[in-house]
């Protein structure tokens, strides 16, 4: 049995950051993970039980917000889970609005808006990290460590005092009052996933990059060809991280964007919370607003669990490649 | 993958992006250049049908082109419109906010607009105007007169044997006993249904009022937090709730309330009389009508009728490219002949899907009285008499003023009665505490 | 690799090797992978920082013209009790969070590594309080932590304990919103899940024929192999906490719940307040800086500390 392959992080010195591991080279017997097995029946049960109860407090939350979305307005803070009087068209009263109390809405327009924008925001912060990130964890270079000092510092401040500078900054860019400053900014690279993903890079052994140049490969053709697929399940958590990110934000819509058709999910919401207000003669609406937020939700649950399983198979497959 | 494969997946994944990004050009292409004559509102997104009756003849008074973005007033968007430059032509925004931002120089005077468009400014209740004048100028025009009055739950009375003299608020012993016998604790020690809510912090300054002194001079500039008539105030609003069950139980059981629901607090007999907006009518007219409640005016302890309000304004940002389109608007959207067309209308709607109406307080007095006459149908012994007391109790409201820290002075005020409901410190020392705060704030943005 | 030579360079051939540096061919083509970050850095980055720290030396106010104030802000920041306040409830919230967060979400990785086929399904369970938006999570704050009523005080009750007044009882704010943040552990066990399974399968073996304890297993082998990927957790977990926000902002201090007292002053919110409530920009961005300065001491101490127990396979860094 060869010695693992294994974290041989021959640049990772310096800063002293911390590497997770790359699976080992030697794929290990039998199935792709193996911890010791469960003590007998009690043993599992135990295990299982414990497994439902957690996963009970956690999609609880979800599961009250989808009962609340599908009540009438009386019902929807009773508390039960089960709604006493089904209510599904809160969802169609999301477009077409209650008449009198308030308009319908773009939701589809909105929709359309936050999934093109979040695909924007990952895929440009993916690449751009990963090109970044990989300059961090392979190339030796003056400064190298002051510059990463510097990435780390951009997560220190925090974005209160920044933003009306960076709002003026588009403003000068006369992209205020469009979307672009809600992803462009990604094409330049997020500090979080430079370090997540230097992490990642640093794990991938010098030896392969090596042999590659050896071969002939430029550093680009190098970064490309070898280094990115073996990332994959560290491409994939950041893109699913910053879509959901991109998905949740409202603060930059909130300043940006100016026309209602511009808006995504959460600024619209936020527009409907304020016109379905009881002061503003409304009753209080609010199964249209938690209809809208389990809409919302949605997409982003699909997306998870697709990333996921293709993450955890893509961490499985390079224990078995080796 | 193979090279070539490789190589295709990434020329596509280039192109996916290509396109994506020429889809975001395409949607976000918006002309950012303003024609002359649009009218940017910010804070005023489309709303009910009262905003849009209204809004409707107001857009036909500018000439037509009006951007509205959705959205409540946001201090962030605001701010980072006036950096840039760029700020809206009008905004609609809390009265209470409008001192400050008309001290930081945000806002521009009305008065030359105010003359011009010949806008009566007798027809608003003064106290809405006070609200929005500082140094004697005018910033706002008003909108809305949320108005408080206490909404007894005749059931709980009846229940315990209690007559409505009891809740006399200019007798505070009295009151005070009326609580008790009001409230009802189980044997765990928990709420199970409240007296007499004081409603601290929210109402301070209406308790403080009550008790002979106003928490800020009339000119914004002086607190008055300790004053020992408002420690006094705010000594008894704190033993009224100790009295019933001490803070912890007391908001734990109030937050059971299903405020908006059919179930609400005073359909379940949850509490005996609470001071309360008085747009709460109208909600509770349409989730459970058929309760029988009573409106009662808040009394001070000299047993006249007092009454704080809030509400909404128009005004007008330094910078801002068309105000006179503003001016106009503001004019047309407060009129008595808009407020009247969109009761009207609400009455109509109401009707015609068997709703009750409650009316509309709209801080225009001579739009409240015509729209009580022209529009206000009978619904129930009940709400009627609620609908006509709140009439009656406009005018003897009283507003808190305008002030170049008002934000801090309310923090301040709010934090210090938090302070004394969890029991870290007694009421003089809060409020002395908060007076202090205060006068910095003021100093400092007087500076 | 070089091999250690006998005696190590002096000075002056260290400082000739660096600035040669400058002139390979790899520096070259490191800078070229690093443009994209240092256009953005300097441009949206490094431009606001140096703005927000020229301005904590005026009295920006965003509307009304700006005054060179020198320290004044700091002056204020050091003797405002609020400061005090706000840095102690929140460095207490950290010290609380962090380690929860951490053996939380290395927990519940743990229990969901030994789950076979409904794997996907469990993984997203965990991480839907993460994609719900704030708003359900904020109004269920109160309905679920209130005192008398509420579910987590009825599930105490269930076994006999008397639950406290979580969101009255100044005692209590800071321990409910640590269990409220608990929820979103969800990105942390992803992260954790992935590092557990690329723990090699024959190291357990080979514990197991030494005849190791499960627990010994778990301490002598999973931990080290792990520790880190529990490293980048605890660091960024730390400087997330010690910028809390969106959480409490919801819960104590939007419009219709004014009920935020000092046990709930968080650093990041009493800034907030500063900048956009009460038009002190430049007072807050003093105070920025100031919690800047913290969290890089923290970080710091954090990455000194983890040379002792972080390990590193082959023990190269």
């Amino acid at each position: 049995m060869t010695a693992p392959q294994g974290p041989l992080t021959a640049t990772g010195e310096g800063v002293g950051l911390p590497v997770p591991p790359i699976p080992p080279a030697v794929p290990p017997a039998g199935r792709w993970y193996q911890f010791p097995s469960a003590a007998g029946v009690v043993g599992r049960t135990a295990y299982l039980a414990l497994l439902t109860f957690l996963t009970a407090i956690f999609i609880y939350p979800f599961l009250w917000a989808v009962s609340a979305s599908l009540k009438p307005r009386e019902e929807v803070f009773d508390n039960r889970l089960i709604p006493k009087h089904w209510h599904p068209s809160n969802y169609l009263d999301i477009f077409r609005g209650i008449p009198d109390i308030a308009t319908g809405v773009p939701f589809g327009r909105w929709f359309f808006n936050s999934i093109y924008i979040g695909i924007l925001a990952a895929l440009t912060v993916t690449i751009s990290s990963a090109i970044v990130a990989f300059a961090f964890a392979y190339f030796r270079f003056p400064l190298r460590n002051f510059f990463f000092g510097c990435v780390l510092a951009t997560m220190m401040l925090p974005g209160a005092v920044t933003m009306i500078p960076v709002y003026l900054i588009w403003n000068k860019l006369h992209l205020t009052g469009t979307q672009y400053p809600l992803w462009a900014s990604n094409l330049f690279a997020s500090a979080f996933y430079v370090f997540l993903l230097r992490q990642f890079f640093l794990g991938i052994p010098r030896e392969l990059f090596e042999a590659a140049r050896m071969d002939g490969d430029n550093y680009w053709t190098m970064f490309w060809r070898i280094a990115m697929p073996l990332a994959k399940p560290a491409l994939i958590v950041t893109a699913v991280f910053e879509f959901k990110s991109s998905w949740t934000d409202l603060i930059k819509p909130l300043i940006y964007l100016r026309d209602d058709n511009q808006f995504t999910i959460p600024r619209g919401l936020y527009n409907l919370l304020g016109v379905l207000g009881p002061s503003a003669g409304g009753h209080g609406d609010y199964q249209i607003v938690i209809a809208g937020t389990v809409l919302a939700t949605l997409p982003m649950i699909v997306i998870f669990f697709l990333g996921q399983r293709y993450f955890i198979e893509g961490i499985a497959t390079q224990g078995r490649k080796g | 993958m193979q090279g070539w494969r490789r190589s295709l997946a990434f020329t596509s994944l280039i192109a996916a992006l290509g396109v994506l990004a020429f889809t975001a050009t395409l949607a976000s292409a918006h002309s950012t250049t303003k024609k002359a004559g649009t009218l940017n509102i910010m804070g005023f997104g489309t709303g009910d049908d009262v905003a849009e009756s209204r809004a409707a003849i107001a857009t036909a008074a500018v000439g037509g082109d009006v951007k509205r973005p959705s959205g409540a007033f946001n201090d962030q968007q605001f701010l980072a419109a006036v950096a840039s430059g760029n700020p809206p032509d009008l905004v609609y925004l809390d009265r209470q906010k409008v001192g400050t931002y008309a001290a930081k120089g945000a806002f521009q005077p009305l008065t030359s607009c105010i003359s011009s468009q010949k806008i009566n400014t007798k027809q608003y209740r003064i106290p809405a105007l006070n609200e929005i004048t500082y140094k004697r100028k005018i910033y706002g025009i008003p909108e809305f007169y949320d108005v408080r009055t206490i909404l007894v739950d005749n059931n709980v009375l009846d229940m315990a044997g209690v007559k409505l003299s009891g809740l006399d608020t200019s007798n505070w012993p009295k009151l005070l006993a009326t609580a008790k016998k009001l409230v009802k604790i189980d044997s765990s020690g928990k709420v199970t249904r409240i007296g007499f809510d004081p409603k601290i912090p929210e109402f301070f300054p209406l308790w403080a009022k009550a008790n002979g002194v106003d928490i800020l001079s009339k000119d914004g500039l002086t607190p008055h937090l300790n004053d020992p008539k408002a420690v006094a105030a705010l000594a008894y609003a704190v033993s009224l709730v100790n009295a019933q069950g001490g803070w912890d139980k007391f908001k734990s059981f109030r937050d059971t309330w299903d405020f908006f629901g059919a179930n609400n607090e005073i359909a379940a007999d949850q509490v005996g009389a609470f001071p309360m907006e008085q747009w709460y009518y109208n909600v509770l007219a349409g989730s459970s009508p058929k309760v029988k409640i009573t409106a009662l005016q808040f009394r001070n302890k000299k047993r006249q009728p007092i009454n704080y309000e809030t509400g909404s304004a128009w005004a007008i940002p330094k910078g801002s490219k068309n105000p006179a389109a503003a001016c106009t608007w503001m004019k047309t959207m407060t009129s008595t002949s808009t407020w009247l067309a969109a009761a009207k209308n609400r009455a109509s709607i109401r009707k015609a899907k068997n709703q009750p109406y409650t009316g509309i307080s709209t801080g225009n007095a001579v739009a409240d009285q015509a729209i009580y006459k022209q529009t206000y149908t009978s619904i129930n012994p009940y709400f009627d008499q609620a609908v006509k007391k709140v009439l009656e109790v406009q005018r003897f409201s009283f507003n808190v003023p305008a002030s170049p820290a008002s934000a801090e002075f309310k923090q301040a005020w709010n934090d210090a009665i938090n302070r004394v409901l969890a029991g870290q410190q007694t009421p003089k020392q809060a409020l002395d505490q908060a007076q202090k705060e205060s006068v910095a704030a003021i100093k400092t943005a007087t500076k | 690799m070089a091999t250690a030579t006998a005696t190590a360079p002096g000075p002056r051939v260290r400082a000739r090797r660096w600035f040669a540096g400058f002139a390979s061919r790899e520096t070259w083509a490191a800078f070229a992978f690093l443009s994209p970050w240092l256009f953005g850095f300097v441009v949206f980055t490094a431009g606001p920082m140096i703005a927000s720290l020229i301005l904590s030396f005026t009295d920006y106010s965003v509307i009304q013209t700006t005054h060179n104030v020198g320290w004044d802000n700091y002056n204020r920041l050091v003797h405002d009790p609020k400061v005090t306040t706000a840095m102690k409830t929140t460095l207490i919230y950290t010290a609380m969070v962090v380690p929860a967060h951490v053996v939380f979400s290395l927990g519940l990785a743990m229990v969901l590594a030994r789950v076979g086929r409904a794997a996907g399904f469990f993984r997203t369970a965990f991480y839907l309080p993460v994609m719900t938006p704030a708003v359900a999570v904020g109004v269920l704050y109160l309905l679920m932590f209130n005192g008398d009523y509420g579910l987590i005080n009825a599930g105490l009750h269930f076994f006999g304990i008397h639950g406290p007044y979580w969101t009255t009882d100044p005692n209590w704010v800071k321990p409910s919103l640590v269990i409220m943040h608990l929820w979103k552990v969800g990105a942390s066990v992803v992260i954790l899940l992935a590092a557990l399974m690329a723990v090699p399968t024959y190291l357990y073996e080979a514990s197991a024929m030494d005849g190791a304890s499960k627990w010994r297993r778990f301490r002598d082998v999973t931990l080290p192999m792990i520790s880190p990927a529990i490293f980048f957790i605890v660091i960024i977990n730390t400087i997330a906490a010690l910028q809390t926000f969106d959480e409490v902002y919801t819960a104590f201090f939007n419009a219709s719940t004014p009920y935020g007292t000092d046990a709930s002053l968080f650093y990041v919110i009493y800034l907030f307040q500063e900048a956009f409530v009460n038009f002190h920009m430049g007072y807050a961005s003093a105070l920025a800086w100031g919690l800047f300065l913290v969290i890089a001491v923290i970080t710091a101490i954090q990455v000194i500390g983890s040379r002792r127990f972080v390990y590193y396979e082959g023990n190269k860094r």
